[in-house]
């Protein structure tokens, strides 16, 4: 009996290691051919059977891309600025909206707190239909700026909820305190309560600036002008021919328009991990 | 100021109303008045010429909708919307759950691999597009060449992109290969907070792996496993870039969804009304599916 038990639990544990390394190959195996795709010559890359690591490794492509296909960092320019001010501008909405939440459990609150979850479900598309005609309205369309306010609308109500969590879990005692110690409403929210919700800020930051630096329908669609243009967008139109692609020069552009946002989630993934459980777990 | 008590119900509930208004005036601006917006504009004739010439839509009989019907895009394109949305949800939540079971159990270096393995998450949709797209590639890719080796040379074309049959199951593989991460992520973080106890008890009681797995783990993570699904059914069903990046909706439309359709319809046709029509009735079914879901959900829990 025994006996049989363990043998059992041999083959169960074999599984469950072809199982992990099945999957993980699966995650990670295509970001090492990213990478030795875009070391390779254009004539290596070309090979049929593929090499599996570049025989030969140059940096043709990254000065290629620094040197003549450098329209790329204009459109990786606008894409750092638009995903600076809309992630700026996203803790700010969620400073306000998450403390409003978390305090103050009032009908209002509960019909917003409705309207941000409900938002958060449309296509983009649907909405980029009706702003394409308002913001050319208002003169806002093929503006960074005009962009940048719809990118908000759409990021800030999970960052909302993910700040009202993080709210929540200051005991309301710390305010109270400060209020018999005189301190008004915007004193208690900005130097007292705030300053202990810091890991959330990040984790808000952070995952507004991810979102906004994948956005490409917004960009598809609010941006005509090639200088104006986001990442996404640019490199799909510039670099994507029907006929030729320069797969090293693409591959390397891949590696570029990555690096930003893997450094900072590996530099602050203590915070992300814990907000993005707590953001969705309570959404 | 200082008169008032903290908690005054009033100047409590004025404070929290100013708060909210930013956050309000936003979302009103770009989000709820746009799709009440384009929902109008679906039953009208609204093109290029009414924005050049800032002319309003005019109310055309359904004519969008008619439209729509009388084609087999619209159709073909819900299948595949379908389709699309429960291969992937089904294989996502399976490889997923297996991941994080097997992060869950004592097994060395898990905290490590649960940081290197959420790095597709963080990557860009369009440059997941483009990755896929490499190892695709019908000349030169890599999953060509393994097909072939796997067939012993008998399939030496493979070409998963460029076949109807397959092209959306391609897009699929990218599609899980960016979300398996994050719903891993999820799933682990519900898995740390079954109690420890009640599983071991199980397992002295003689409970086996399986047994402990549906009766003790599942019923615990299924709030978590609840979120993370509906999670994923929204992000599907309104998947775009990959779609757009990958295969343009083609070949022969066979990966045409209702996104596609109606951005081809909307910004490449510049017919934004019946662009519009798609939409609303996209809207509506996501609604009826997510709403059955929850239905479905809350009968089965405890």
């Amino acid at each position: 009996m025994k006996n049989t038990m363990k043998s059992d639990s041999k083959i169960f544990s074999f599984f469950k290691y072809v199982a992990l390394v099945g999957i993980l190959l699966f995650l990670l195996f295509p970001l090492y051919w990213v990478l030795i795709t875009a070391f390779k010559t254009n004539m290596e890359a070309y090979r049929y059977p593929p090499t599996f690591y570049p025989r030969v490794p140059v940096l043709d492509s990254f000065i290629s891309l620094f040197r003549e296909n450098n329209q790329f960092f204009v459109y990786y320019k606008n894409n750092i600025i638009v995903s600076s001010v809309v992630a700026l501008l996203c803790c700010v909405i969620a400073i306000f909206s998450g403390y409003s939440l978390a305090r103050f459990k009032n009908q209002w609150n509960k019909w917003f707190f409705a309207l941000l979850l409900a938002s958060q479900m449309f296509p983009v598309i649907s909405r980029m239909i009706s702003l394409y005609s308002i913001m050319g309205k208002l003169g806002i369309i093929n503006t960074l700026g005009g962009l940048s306010l719809a990118l908000l609308a759409a990021q800030a109500p999970f960052c909302i909820i993910l700040m009202s969590s993080f709210f929540a879990g200051i005991p309301k005692e710390i305010e109270e305190a400060a209020y018999v110690d005189g301190a008004g409403r915007w004193r208690i929210l900005f130097s007292i309560v705030t300053p202990l919700v810091k890991s959330g800020l990040v984790a808000v930051g952070i995952y507004a600036f991810l979102m906004t630096w994948d956005d490409y329908l917004h960009a598809a669609t609010l941006i005509q002008a090639d200088g104006k243009r986001t990442l996404s967008v640019g490199i799909a139109l510039r670099y994507l021919g029907e006929l030729s692609y320069d797969w090293s020069l693409v591959n390397t552009i891949s590696i570029v328009g990555t690096i930003p946002v893997v450094m900072l989630f590996f530099f602050f993934q203590k915070y992300m991990i814990k907000g993005l459980v707590a953001g969705a777990v309570k959404g | 100021m200082k008169t008032k008590t903290l908690s005054s119900k009033k100047s409590d509930t004025l404070f929290s109303l100013f708060l909210d208004l930013p956050a309000f005036l936003l979302l009103a601006g770009f989000i709820v008045v746009p799709i009440i917006d384009s929902v109008v504009k679906s039953f009208q004739t609204f093109g290029i010429k009414n924005i050049i010439t800032k002319k309003p839509g005019v109310w055309n009989n359904f004519a969008n909708y008619l439209y729509l019907f009388k084609t087999d895009d619209f159709f073909g394109a819900t299948v595949h919307t379908f389709s699309f949305v429960l291969g992937v949800v089904v294989v996502q939540f399976i490889l997923a759950i297996l991941l994080a079971l097997i992060l869950n159990s004592n097994i060395k270096g898990a905290r490590f691999m649960r940081s290197i393995m959420m790095t597709p998450w963080v990557v860009p949709t369009v440059i997941s597009a483009l990755i896929w797209m490499w190892l695709f590639q019908p000349q030169y890719g890599l999953l060509k060449y393994l097909v072939s080796v796997v067939s012993f040379g008998r399939i030496s074309d493979f070409a998963i992109l460029n076949n109807p049959s397959t092209a959306l199951t391609g897009v699929g593989i990218a599609a899980l290969w960016k979300q398996i991460p994050l719903m891993t992520l999820l799933l682990l973080a519900g898995l740390q907070n079954v109690p420890q106890d009640i599983s071991e008890a199980a397992m002295i009681d003689g409970a086996g792996k399986f047994r402990r797995f549906f009766s003790i783990i599942l019923p615990y993570l299924s709030p978590v496993i609840k979120v993370s699904v509906s999670m994923s059914i929204i992000e599907n069903f309104k998947q775009f870039p990959l779609f757009w990046t990958m295969t343009g909706g083609g070949p022969n439309n066979a990966t045409t969804t209702l996104a596609v359709l109606s951005y081809r319809e909307a910004f490449v046709g510049m017919n934004l009304g019946s662009g519009a029509a798609v939409t609303t009735l996209w809207m509506l079914m996501m609604i009826v599916v997510i709403f059955g879901y929850n239905k479905l959900f809350r009968v089965q829990e405890m």
